[in-house]
């Protein structure tokens, strides 16, 4: 019966440091999406900021809001986009920023699709300059890909933050 | 940091504001908060007035508002029969004349619409879009 026991404890020694290893393997690749995330959004707010003129013409495009609204948003976005960023980078208020950037990237893309149903020919200004010339397939192909990391960023933090609770 | 998901998300859209407040004010004059038009396309009914047989009036409206009633000497040219309606306007535009583009108030579209058509189909300079379109001109003349 000893001896059993001290088996099953020096198992549970040797797979101990294999554990913590894989643990800091995701973390350090969760830590990777939250920068490659920010920094799409860091590009795609400072081209946007650089360029307000554009951005309102851009979101003016889509025949949804009248013009002082697409111009009050055309400078008040790209900072907000900005700001989630450098919050997902800093872990600032991040359960807020990966919010706002989910409920922005999802506004923007059924935008897109809605535009392209009433059959206007838009340019979505995600990315200013950049993003002119885009296909919708490819437009709406990005989209969704930063959409699906923000949902899985967001998932992960509100999931740790229950744990933390329970803790 | 450790705050509701409302608080957070209030505290960031409050951090947004100031620089975007910033930027407003250093953009004031290349943007026009009441139109989609730059300033400087954008011309008033007196300045239009004081240009005199050096410009020539582009009515953007539909066929119809223009055979009631348009500003003397306009041109219709709208986007329903832009192709039928472009070589008559070609027509009588002369290099070095400016173009007055107007549509019905401030609120309708007709009228940038038509001046950019103008300037990237036709390659024209010198396109400007009337303050307050016909509604502007009406009051003025009245």
């Amino acid at each position: 019966m000893k001896q059993t026991s001290n088996i099953e404890h020096r198992t549970s020694n040797i797979e101990l440091p294999s554990d913590v290893g894989s643990l800091g393997v995701w973390r350090f690749l969760w830590r990777i999406l939250d920068f490659a995330v920010a920094g799409i959004f860091i590009y795609a707010g400072a081209l946007k900021a650089l360029d307000p003129v554009q951005f309102a013409s851009d979101i003016d495009n889509y025949k949804i809001l009248p013009w002082p609204v697409s111009v009050a948003l055309a400078f008040y976005l790209p900072w907000l986009e900005i700001f989630c960023a450098l919050g997902l980078v800093f872990r600032f208020l991040c359960r807020g920023a990966l919010s706002i950037l989910t409920a922005s990237i999802l506004v923007f893309t059924l935008a897109t699709i809605a535009a392209k149903i009433r059959g206007l020919d838009i340019t979505c200004g995600c990315f200013g300059h950049a993003s002119q010339n885009w296909s919708f397939p490819s437009h709406l192909a990005t989209n969704l890909a930063i959409l699906a990391a923000l949902l899985a960023l967001l998932f992960k933090v509100t999931s740790r933050n229950r744990l933390q609770n329970l803790v | 940091m450790k705050s509701s998901l409302v608080g957070q998300v209030v505290i960031l859209a409050a951090l947004a504001l100031l620089p975007a407040a910033g930027e407003a004010i250093y953009f004031r004059d290349k943007i026009s908060w009441r139109s989609a038009i730059a300033p400087s396309e954008m011309v008033t009914v007196d300045q239009a007035r004081g240009w005199g047989d050096t410009a020539i009036w582009v009515d953007a409206r539909p066929e119809d508002e223009f055979a009631n009633d348009h500003v003397p000497g306009a041109i219709s040219l709208n986007e329903d029969r832009w192709n039928e309606l472009l070589p008559q306007f070609l027509a009588v535009w002369a290099p070095g004349k400016k173009i007055i583009v107007y549509c019905s108030s401030l609120s309708c579209n007709a009228s940038r619409e038509v001046a950019h058509r103008l300037r990237k189909e036709a390659q024209l300079a010198d396109v400007f879009v009337l303050e307050g379109g016909w509604e502007a001109w009406m009051k003025k003349n009245r």
